[in-house]
């Protein structure tokens, strides 16, 4: 019995109660009942309880959904003259949170590697510090999961082949939330299934590398090689205001390097970065030299890392209130101007007197280029602008091309997304007096050829000259 | 309690009165699950390391009450994320915090493939027969016969049955710990709470997945008074969903996972990166084939081999200082079928990978002659296995060399039919002189170094390819 004197009683603060009636279905002496008045404060009609009656055994304080509603009163405080803001003090203060930077790591110079595209991209992404990838099979990107899942045990890192494109995308949500480098492989349907995630990522600001080797569609469609991803990526990453830079690669070297980049990218803006790669590219083995440094990552202040340093860190894409979302959205839109201004990336081959210019990208920017030294030796004055970032579209690299230009041939499989990208582009730009356009396009697994851009563009003089 | 803020700044009305109380409807309770979850954290001492998985539905907000690392997850998802952190980071504990319409309905799968892999997250599942968040619709939950806004004359055959989650999950192999547990008296709740703390502990322990099923009211969308709530969860829900331990197994500490290595000759090992210096055998680019850009194309079917003598081309190739690329081609069908290669080897850059029309054919088989012998380039060279094909289709220019080299005889000779593609580069050694014989057997060494015990087969091989182009000029 002297144990129970000393038990503390419940203590409540009206205007925490909610009014819901479990205490007084708990307590055993029913010394607890509604009030008789609503709370003015909250609209809710709070309980009281009879003290003298309470022989203070504790349930109706366990029954409390309320975390600050029913509380014990400490013995030594008289709570009826106390603040209610001062009441519960205050605890361990949130930590500041720390970063730990990136360090590089010096490489020996090593023989070129003889690898496929899709390798290449596995080996940029654990240059970068990427020990952490997520995935699920699919044609033509495979090879790329397979590598990681080899090379990842033996670098102590995890490879987890996800139940779905959708549950992949969601690992890299919480693996990049906790401020990991992060990757997945995939083609164009499971990347249909990451968007939702994506969106997500944008919202919350999560870094994270999609690497879509893209494949013939819509639906199904085979395995072969397309590029009709380029609308699903530059004005598509499901839903909401979102855009992330993408960039697309011509050959297995730059699937290295421009993994290596996408990394960089990702982490400086907080912001998932996608890599394009036609189903050719991840296919193809060429010649790829290792850089002369890898990166051991750190981890950033923002991370949700679950140590002490980043303790009261909140990933989250949620924003209620109206004006919050916009102010959220005024701030992404500004983190879009940025990587607009600073991160267009592309290459100009033999542009600076060009009045037929092709443009094109991933392999089909090989058979152009190779289109373009054809026409060169007939004397025809051709060059290939390849926009090596497709979103921002490098448009004043472009401009700079068009000076001499005649004809514009975008040479592209699909139907015309990459043609829609540059209108878009030059509109937006200002640019009113477009070259006449014109274009050498497949579509169902097939690419462009050398011979056939070749030609088109002489297709194109010879009516001319008619 | 530490585990919760002091105030709930970040409510949206975390200046006023909210700052102190929860969102959540009054005797909802998801309260009750919060106080568990935060005195179990605060109890194995865990705070510092701990992350919060909150879903989509009521629960959403879970971070404006949780002093820990918090994430927010799409609808369903949750458990994905929470691997997400686990694997990232194996020293966090990871709790996973969802409703039933979140965790058995939209997120079904990555709920069960989670628990069946049994990485040591903590799933806590509020069960409350309906969906809160988005105003009383049909659960997976629901029972038979209850109206909700999705099933307002009652849930019938039509809409399925009850989904008991708590069995679904004890029916796998990858947890370790799964109980149902109620918060409708005192005595379930005290029996809540220790599942919770025991789910937690699990984890922190590294024995695996633990899932704890909560059977929780939820007045506003039932539609009753918190007291009634309480009745109805007891009387209704208890009989479909019945409470208890489902699984409970006693099993080491499995989840010891080292940290990544970022060691740089680790790193060049493991992906066999040599820094050894590359032998050249070759005096200058073969141009007789071809003056800039020599394109071949190795046809057959699957498990010929086209595609790794198309590799051993193009690594021979980027051996001597060229650069080249293969591309393969195949059908759906993972063994037979078709196979082709398109390889080009170029003096400076490889600008068209495809073959279309190429200088050289080797093919393993009729159909792959009879498609691709018509489009070898005049002046080209054709070389085919003349053990499998018997005729020489017509339509290929008269101006295209042919050469009929039995592959496989001569590997099933060598005891080994999988060897015929090497045989097949030997022929074509020997037929075109692309490059000298020490630069594809090199080739083949490299490939072939994690197991030195094929490489004089694969040299025999390859040697009886030679002879065979050799002796047919005789």
């Amino acid at each position: 019995m002297a144990q129970l004197k000393e038990r503390p009683k419940p203590f409540l603060l009206p205007d925490y109660c909610k009014g819901c009636g479990r205490c007084i279905s708990a307590c055993a002496k029913h010394c607890i009942t509604f009030d008789k008045e609503i709370d003015a404060a909250t609209g809710y009609v709070p309980v009281v309880i009879d003290l003298d009656a309470c022989n203070a055994c504790g349930l109706c304080m366990d029954a409390c959904p309320e975390p600050y509603g029913l509380r014990e009163t400490p013995q030594d405080v008289d709570f009826e003259l106390q603040d209610p803001a001062k009441l519960f003090g205050s605890k361990t203060p949130r930590p500041e949170p720390k970063v730990v930077p990136n360090t590089l790591i010096p490489l020996p110079k090593t023989e070129p590697l003889v690898i496929k595209g899709n390798y290449a991209s596995a080996l940029g992404a654990l240059l970068a510090g990427c020990r952490h990838v997520f995935g699920y099979p699919i044609t033509p990107s495979t090879e790329g999961a397979e590598l990681m899942a080899k090379l990842l045990p033996k670098l102590d890192g995890t490879f987890l082949q996800a139940v779905s494109e959708v549950a992949a995308v969601n690992h890299m949500y919480g693996s990049g939330g906790a401020g990991y480098p992060c990757m997945t492989f995939t083609s164009s349907p499971g990347f249909s299934l990451m968007l939702e995630g994506v969106s997500y990522m944008i919202g919350a600001e999560v870094p994270g590398v999609f690497v879509n080797i893209m494949r013939g569609g819509p639906g199904l469609g085979n395995i072969a090689p397309e590029q009709s991803d380029v609308k699903l990526a530059c004005r598509g990453l499901g839903h909401g205001n979102t855009h992330a830079i993408t960039l697309m690669p011509s050959t297995p070297q730059e699937m290295l390097d421009l993994t290596m980049l996408a990394f960089e990218l990702t982490f400086k803006y907080r912001n998932p970065v996608v890599i394009l790669g036609d189903g050719y590219l991840g296919q193809m083995t060429g010649k790829v030299n290792l850089p002369a440094a890898m990166i051991k990552p750190g981890i950033p202040t923002w991370a949700v890392n679950g140590d002490a340093d980043h303790r009261g860190n909140l990933i989250s894409s949620i924003y209620l209130s109206e004006h919050d979302l916009e102010m959220h959205n005024i701030y992404l839109n500004d983190k879009y101007r940025q990587m607009e201004e600073n991160e267009t990336r592309s290459e100009s081959f033999m542009t600076a007197d060009a009045e037929i210019l092709i443009v094109a990208t991933n392999t089909p920017a090989r058979a152009s280029k190779g289109a373009v030294q054809d026409l060169r030796r007939q004397g025809i004055k051709a060059g290939l602008f390849r926009p090596i970032t497709v979103w921002p579209f490098p448009v004043n690299q472009l401009m700079k091309d068009l000076a001499h230009v005649k004809h514009m041939v975008v040479v592209e499989a699909s139907n015309g997304q990459l043609e829609d990208e540059i209108r878009l582009a030059l509109s937006k730009a200002g640019v009113t007096q477009l070259p006449v356009m014109s274009h050498v396009r497949h579509f169902g697994g097939m690419l462009p050829q050398q011979t056939e851009v070749l030609a088109h563009v002489k297709a194109i003089l010879a009516k001319e000259v008619r | 309690m530490s585990v919760f803020y002091d105030k709930f700044e970040r409510h949206s009305q975390g200046a006023g009165l909210k700052g102190n109380s929860t969102h959540y409807c009054p005797g909802c309770g998801h309260g009750l699950a919060h106080k568990y979850l935060a005195e179990a954290i605060e109890e194995l001492g865990i705070q510092e390391n701990t992350v919060l998985v909150s879903p989509v539905g009521c629960s959403v907000f879970a971070y404006y009450y949780f002093d820990v690392g918090n994430t927010q997850a799409a609808h369903g998802r949750a458990a994905a994320v929470a691997l997400g952190h686990k694997l990232s980071n194996p020293e966090a504990n990871v709790i996973s915090y969802q409703g039933d319409g979140d965790l058995a309905s939209i997120g079904l799968a990555e709920t069960v493939s989670a628990a069946q892999l049994g990485a040591p997250i903590t799933v806590i599942f509020i069960n409350n027969a309906i969906y809160g968040m988005t105003g009383g619709q049909m659960a997976p939950t629901s029972l038979m016969g209850q109206s909700t806004a999705t099933s307002p004359d009652g849930r019938s055959m039509y809409n399925g049955q009850p989904m008991r989650m708590a069995e679904v999950i004890a029916g796998l192999d990858g947890p370790v710990y799964v109980e149902r547990v109620a918060l409708f008296d005192a005595k379930n709740r005290r029996l809540a709470k220790k599942a919770i703390k025991k789910a937690v502990q699990c984890q922190v322990e590294g024995r695996g997945y633990a899932f704890v099923e909560v059977l929780a009211e939820c007045p506003t969308h039932l539609k009753m008074s918190p007291e009634d709530t309480e009745k109805w969860v007891k009387e209704c829900m208890v009989p479909i969903y019945p409470l208890g331990v489902k699984k409970d197994l006693a099993t080491e500490s499995w989840w010891k996972r080292p940290a990544p290595n970022f060691e740089a000759d680790h790193f060049l090992h493991a992906v066999g990166a040599s820094s050894d210096t590359t032998v050249r055998h070759c005096d200058a680019f073969p141009v007789h084939l071809n003056p800039a850009d020599i394109s071949l194309k190795l046809a057959g079917s699957g498990g010929d081999g086209a595609q790794t003598a198309a590799m051993l081309i193009a690594r021979a190739a980027i051996n001597e200082g060229y650069d080249a690329t293969h591309i393969p081609s195949y059908g759906p069908e993972s063994r037979g079928g078709t196979s082709y290669a398109d390889v080009h080897v170029a003096k400076d850059e490889v600008l068209n990978p495809a073959s279309p029309h190429p200088d050289v054919l080797i093919a393993f088989n009729a159909p792959s002659l009879a498609k691709f012998g018509p489009t070898v380039v005049k002046g080209g060279t054709i070389i085919y296995d003349s053990s499998i094909v018997k005729d020489v289709p017509p339509g290929i220019d008269p101006g295209v060399r042919v050469v009929g080299v039995p592959f496989t005889e001569i590997a099933v000779d060598l005891g080994k039919a999988v060897v015929k593609n090497i045989v097949a580069l030997g022929a074509l050694q020997a037929a075109t002189g692309i490059f000298p014989k020490a630069t594809l057997t090199a080739a083949i060494g490299q490939m072939l170094k994690d197991k030195c015990a094929l490489i004089p087969l694969n040299e025999e091989a390859f040697a009886w390819g030679v002879k065979a182009v050799e002796e047919l000029g005789k």
